[in-house]
């Protein structure tokens, strides 16, 4: 019975040391997910650059409306960035920039030996005259 | 040991140098690059590998001995664009104002030689001041060497120029017998003879811009190819035009993965071509809403623009395009729009690019000015340039396609594969007004009232050859297509003609009309 007893006093310490570091690790896991938004680090920042001290233009009208809309994305700002991001992939593609490449240079499209003994012979214009 | 290397390290500094700190300030107050800017700029980051970085000169005279430096005006060597192998080279104006001498002709002809083995592209970035006075006839002897070496490679493997400051003299010759020339607006210029030498032997006062800038180079001469407004522009060029073409005239294009719809038709084709034959249109349009979104890359827009040509991409693979322009000269075909063509045409066949052409030109532009230049022999080059073309080739008649130039557009005869043909087309000999006249111009003067007789004609002439549906009859025309199709027809056309192999006769070289 005093071995049992023990047996208990064991599993349950062990137990519950387990579940405590879990719980543990679930707090700081937590934690490093919302690190962003806890607020006396959203106060920290905001301390950091106070309105006052914006130099002239910079931060107010569009560029406030851009960022301060939390979780949201301007319509404009998201237009921009499209028009930005399709102009880029419309410039490489123009480049065959690799990203945009179906084949590698210096390959034949169809590397058929039709083609290549065709080639070969259209290019060489001497004549066997034996 | 150690001191070697410390010799080594010292030389490939000086090297990187150029002609020094003062001359760079006073090339970047040109608003010019370096020569290692240019190709940092060009080149894939930490790809450029150089050669000759440390050769120079072996003058004694002029005081000379006292100016060498390492590299001697000119840095080349290889790299990759785009992760392509390239071989560049490219003119250091810093150092002695980029003057071309032995030693630089040396390290070019090698470039040259290794690219043409190793069947990769060149790359020149031209900005000299000239042949290098003090090296007398070697230097032009050296000029020699580099020309051949770019007639050699014609054809071959690409070759591209950038003219990126002066390039006067005999040194014009180089970027003019290469594939492209791109040319930055008012920090460069090229001619034969300066203004000065103009102003003595002719009397004429001409400005170094109105001589030989860019704008006159890519409208009146035509010997540029693309204009750029600064030097990132320039070589941003290179790497566009770059990317139609292939390694050499084995390989084929780069081909990017096909991003736009196939099978897709634009309704809007299907009224572009005004119904009254007297209006025009752009034909851009019709290039836009054909090729694959945004991939059509235009050669020579400012020079001869009764014509257009340029690159395009037909799911995701290369072509060549010419099209007739009817909102310039209602697209008639002039000398210079003549040697447009014909060297295009020339162009893509030597690089295994399909030619697509586009066809609505009331003929070859009469007048005395045109008979004087000699019509006939650039005419005849687009006749040269599409028979021998032996790349697969496809010709869609938009609207009108008259007498000698239906012929020498790509037609049947022209050795092209397929033909279509828009409803709106209107393929005779010549137009209704004329062929009525010399067809039924007695009948005409008799009748009681000639204009109602003549309109009779007129329109009975019309409606027996302004169609397409004649030259479909005697295969002239292999199908006619609703405007809208043509998208999907051309790319289903090339599927089929990519594994076309065509031979011509076995020849040194053929003699192309001049």
């Amino acid at each position: 019975m005093e071995n049992m007893g023990f047996g208990l006093n064991v599993t349950l310490i062990g137990m519950g040391l387990v579940f405590a570091l879990l719980a543990l690790l679930w707090l700081v896991l937590y934690l490093i997910g919302n690190i962003d938004s806890l607020p006396f680090l959203k106060g920290g920042e905001e301390e950091e650059a106070p309105d006052e001290e914006r130099s002239e233009g910079e931060g107010t009208g569009e560029a406030d409306a851009l960022v301060h809309h939390e979780g949201e994305v301007d319509p404009d700002l998201l237009a921009a960035i499209t028009i930005a991001v399709a102009a880029h992939v419309a410039v490489k593609r123009r480049q065959a920039a690799p990203s945009m490449r179906k084949t590698v240079p210096g390959s034949q499209i169809f590397a058929s030996r039709w083609v290549a003994a065709g080639r070969t012979r259209q290019t060489d214009s001497w004549t066997h005259k034996g | 040991m150690h001191d070697d290397l410390g010799k080594l390290r010292e030389m490939r500094e000086k090297a990187l140098q150029g002609g020094g700190p003062e001359r760079v300030e006073q090339q970047h107050a040109k608003g010019k690059l370096t020569a290692r800017e240019r190709l940092a700029l060009l080149l894939d980051k930490g790809s450029f590998q150089e050669i000759g970085a440390l050769a120079t000169h072996e003058v004694v005279d002029f005081g000379l001995e006292d100016q060498r430096f390492p590299g001697d005006g000119v840095v080349t060597g290889f790299g990759r664009i785009n992760g392509r192998r390239v071989a560049v080279f490219a003119q250091d104006f810093t150092v002695l104002g980029g003057s071309f001498g032995v030693i630089q002709a040396n390290k070019i002809c090698r470039i040259q030689d290794l690219a043409l083995e190793s069947g990769i592209p060149l790359i020149g970035l031209n900005d000299s001041g000239g042949a290098r006075i003090q090296e007398g006839v070697s230097s032009l002897a050296a000029y020699g060497e580099v020309f051949m070496r770019n007639v050699l490679a014609s054809g071959v493997i690409p070759q591209i120029s950038v003219i990126m400051g002066p390039c006067a003299g005999g040194a014009v010759y180089s970027p003019a017998l290469t594939d492209f020339v791109i040319m930055v607006r008012d920090t460069s210029f090229m001619f034969l003879t300066g203004p000065e030498v103009i102003k003595t032997v002719t009397g004429r006062d001409v400005g170094v811009q109105e001589l030989g800038g860019a704008d006159m180079h890519s409208t009146k001469s035509g010997v540029v190819h693309c204009v750029a407004a600064n030097e990132p522009e320039a070589l941003e060029q290179v790497k566009q035009i770059l990317g139609y073409l292939p390694q050499n005239n084995h390989d084929d294009p780069p081909q990017v993965a096909p991003y736009d719809d196939t099978e897709r038709m634009d309704e809007e084709l299907n009224t572009l071509v005004p119904a009254d034959d007297r209006m025009s249109y752009d034909v851009r349009e019709v290039l836009a809403r054909v090729f694959d979104r945004d991939s059509f890359l235009e050669i020579h827009r400012g020079w001869a623009t009764n014509a257009v040509v340029g690159f395009a991409r037909l799911d995701g693979f290369c072509v060549g395009v010419v099209a007739n322009q009817p909102m310039h000269l209602a697209g008639a075909l002039d000398i210079d729009a003549s040697d447009k063509i014909a060297r295009f045409a020339l162009t893509c066949d030597a690089y295994n690019i399909p030619i697509i052409t586009f066809v609505d030109t009331p003929g070859f532009l009469p007048g005395v000015e045109q008979e004087f230049g000699g019509i006939i022999r650039h005419g005849a080059k687009i006749l040269y340039g599409y028979s021998a073309a032996t790349v697969p080739k496809i010709s869609v008649v938009l609207r009108k396609a008259m007498g000698g130039a239906y012929v020498a557009m790509s037609s049947k005869q022209m050795r092209c594969d397929l033909n279509f043909a828009w409803p709106s087309a209107q393929i005779a000999v010549m137009g209704a007004e004329g062929a009525v006249k010399i067809l039924r111009g007695r009948e005409i003067k008799k009748a009681e009232d000639p204009k109602a007789v003549e309109k009779t004609f007129i329109e009975d002439y019309r409606e027996k050859f302004f169609n397409p549906y004649r030259a479909a009859d005697v295969g002239q025309i292999d199908e006619v297509i609703e405007p809208r199709e043509t998208r999907p027809r051309l790319i289903h056309a090339l599927e089929v003609l990519r594994t076309k192999v065509q031979l011509n006769p076995s020849r040194k070289h053929g003699l192309l009309p001049s």
